[in-house]
C-alpha cells in the first residue's frame, strides 16, 4: 500500500487519532499536575498521616506498570460497580502514573530551596500555608519547569495505552493495530503515527524550554 | 559609654525584652545549651561570642523558636514564647532575624523581599509597604538595586537588603547570627555599618559575631559562651581587655591571631 493510498482511506482517521491523543495528553497533564502538587503538599506537611499517604500514594503509582492499572479499572473496577468509559480508563491510568512521578519532580525542586530560606519565611511570621504559598511552591513550580517538560512527553507516549482498550475512534498506537488488521499496511502506518508523537513531543520541548527560560532562578 | 549605660538602666528596670530563664537544649545526646539566662533591656545590644561549636547560633534561634528548647523558657516582653501555631508565627513576626547566609528569597526581585512580609503577614496595603521599603533599601544604601533580583548583588548588598526585610516589619528586637562571616573583607564594613546606625537608633540586638571593632563600638554587653554555657558577661572593653576566665582569655588570644 503507497503511502497516498493510506492517506486516502485513512487520512481522517489518523487526523481523529491525532485529536484524540492530544486530547486525552492535555486532559491527563493537567489533572496530574493538579494533583502532583497537592500530593507534594501533603507530603511536606507537619502532619504525619498526610505525609504518609503522599508518600505511598507515589509509591504505588510510580512503581506499578500502566498497563496493569489500566486492567484494573477497566476490568476490577467494574465488580466495584464502579464503571468508566475506556477512554475515562486510559486518562485515569495516565494520570495517577504520571502525577506521582511529577510528585516527584516538584519534590527535587523544593530541595533547591534550602532551608535558609525556609527559615526567613519562618522568621517573618509566616505559617506554614502562607510560606508554602509564597516561598516554596512558586520555587519548586519554576525548577520543575525542564523535568515537567520530559514528564509531558512521557504523559504523551503513555496515552499508547489506549490502544489496550477498544477506543473509537482509535488514538494514534491504536490506529496502527487497526490499520493492520485491515489491510496489510507494513510499516508505514506505524511510521505515520510514529511522526506524529514525535512532532508533537518536539513541540513540547519547545514550549517548555521557552516556558523554563522565562521563569528561570538566577541562583 | 552613655550609651551603654541607657541599655543597663532600662535593662535594669522596665521588663527585658528577651528573656531565658535556664534553657536547656540537646540535640540528642549532645548537650548544646546548659541552663542559658540571659536578659536583654529595651535598646540593649549584646553580642554572643565564643568558639566554633559553642552553641551561639543554637542560642539565638531559640529565641524565635527556629530551635525548640528541652526546658526552661524564653520570654518576649514577659511573655512565654508560644509554642506553635498563629500565635507563634506572630511573635516571630515581631523579631527580625538575620543569617549568615543572607536567604533572600531567591525568585522574588529586590522591593518584593523587603515588601512581602508587610503585606502578607501584616496587611499593610502594598503601596504603603512599597513606599516604605523603597525608604530602608535607601537607609541601607540599595534603593538602586531595587528591581533586581537577590541573585544579581553582591553578599554586602544582599546581607544589607535582609536587614531591610527585617526592618520592614518594625520588629521589637532583632537577631544576627554571624551576619558579616559569609562576606568578602571588603563587604564586610557596608554591613557593620548599617547595624552601627541601626544600634544607635536604639533597636534591641543579639549579635552573635567575631567582629570586636563593632563589639566595643556599640554593644552594651558582651556574652562568651564555650561548651554551651555562658562562662562569662561583662562590657566590651572589660572583657576584651580583662577577661576574667581562662576560656575567654584562650579564645581571645586565639582569635587575635588573626
Ligand atoms: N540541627 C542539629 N543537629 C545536631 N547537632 C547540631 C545541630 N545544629 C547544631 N548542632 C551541634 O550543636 C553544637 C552547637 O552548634 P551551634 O551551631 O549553635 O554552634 P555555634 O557556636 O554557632 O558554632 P559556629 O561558630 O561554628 O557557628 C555544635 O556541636 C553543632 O555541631
Ligand atoms: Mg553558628
Amino acid at each position: 500500500m503507497s503511502i497516498s493510498e493510506l492517506l486516502a482511506e485513512y487520512g481522517d482517521m489518523y487526523v481523529q487519532a491525532l485529536l484524540g491523543t492530544w486530547w486525552m495528553s492535555l486532559v491527563s497533564f493537567a489533572f496530574a499536575m493538579l494533583l502532583a502538587l497537592v500530593i507534594t503538599v501533603f507530603r511536606v506537611s507537619p502532619i504525619k498521616p498526610l505525609r504518609v499517604v503522599g508518600d505511598l500514594y507515589v509509591q504505588i503509582f510510580r512503581n506499578i506498570p500502566g498497563v496493569s492499572l489500566l486492567i484494573i479499572l477497566v476490568y476490577a473496577l467494574p465488580y466495584l460497580k464502579i464503571v468508566m468509559d475506556y477512554r475515562l480508563c486510559v486518562i485515569v491510568t495516565v494520570t495517577l502514573v504520571a502525577s506521582a512521578f511529577g510528585s516527584e519532580n516538584f519534590m527535587s525542586g523544593i530541595n533547591t530551596i534550602g532551608v535558609g530560606q525556609i527559615e526567613a519565611a519562618r522568621s517573618l511570621g509566616m505559617g506554614f500555608g502562607k510560606m508554602l504559598r509564597l516561598v516554596v511552591i512558586p520555587q519548586a513550580l519554576r525548577s520543575a519547569v525542564l523535568p515537567m517538560t520530559n514528564l509531558a512527553v512521557a504523559v504523551l507516549l503513555t496515552t499508547a495505552l489506549g490502544s489496550q482498550v477498544p477506543l473509537s475512534p482509535p488514538e494514534l498506537t491504536g490506529l496502527v493495530s487497526y490499520i493492520n488488521t485491515r489491510t496489510v499496511g507494513g510499516i508505514l502506518p506505524f511510521v505515520i503515527s510514529a511522526l506524529m508523537y514525535a512532532g508533537t513531543a518536539f513541540v513540547i520541548g519547545v514550549i517548555g524550554n521557552a516556558i523554563d527560560k522565562k521563569v528561570r532562578i538566577v541562583r | 559609654m552613655t550609651q551603654t549605660q541607657t541599655g543597663e538602666a532600662l535593662a535594669a528596670e522596665g521588663t527585658p525584652v528577651i528573656e531565658l530563664r535556664h534553657v536547656d537544649k540537646h540535640f540528642g545526646s549532645l548537650h548544646v545549651l546548659k541552663d542559658i539566662n540571659l536578659k536583654v533591656g529595651k535598646g540593649e545590644v549584646v553580642v554572643v561570642i565564643g568558639p566554633s561549636g559553642s552553641g551561639k547560633s543554637t542560642l539565638c534561634r531559640t529565641i524565635n523558636r527556629l530551635e525548640t528548647i528541652d526546658s526552661g523558657e524564653v520570654l518576649i516582653e514577659g511573655k512565654p514564647l508560644p509554642q506553635e501555631g498563629k500565635e507563634l508565627a506572630s511573635t516571630r513576626a515581631e523579631i527580625g532575624m538575620v543569617f549568615q547566609s543572607f536567604n533572600l528569597f531567591a525568585h522574588r526581585s529586590i522591593i518584593d523581599n523587603v515588601t512581602m512580609g508587610p503585606v502578607e503577614v501584616l496587611g499593610v496595603s502594598r503601596d504603603k509597604a512599597r513606599e516604605e521599603g523603597m525608604e530602608l533599601l535607601r537607609r541601607v544604601g540599595v534603593a538602586e538595586q531595587a528591581e533586581k533580583m537577590p541573585a544579581q548583588l553582591s553578599g554586602g548588598q544582599q546581607q544589607r537588603v535582609a536587614i531591610a526585610r527585617s526592618l520592614a516589619m518594625h520588629p521589637k528586637a532583632m537577631l544576627f547570627d554571624e551576619p558579616t562571616s559569609a562576606l568578602d573583607p571588603e563587604m564586610i564594613n557596608e554591613v557593620l555599618d548599617v547595624m552601627v546606625e541601626l544600634a544607635r537608633g536604639g533597636m534591641t540586638m543579639v549579635v552573635v559575631t567575631h567582629e570586636m571593632g563593632f563589639a566595643r563600638r556599640v554593644s552594651d554587653r558582651v556574652v562568651f559562651m564555650a561548651d554551651g554555657a555562658i562562662i562569662e558577661e561583662g562590657k566590651p572593653d572589660e572583657f576584651f581587655e580583662h577577661p576574667t576566665t581562662e576560656r575567654a582569655r584562650e579564645f581571645l588570644d586565639s582569635i587575635k591571631g588573626h
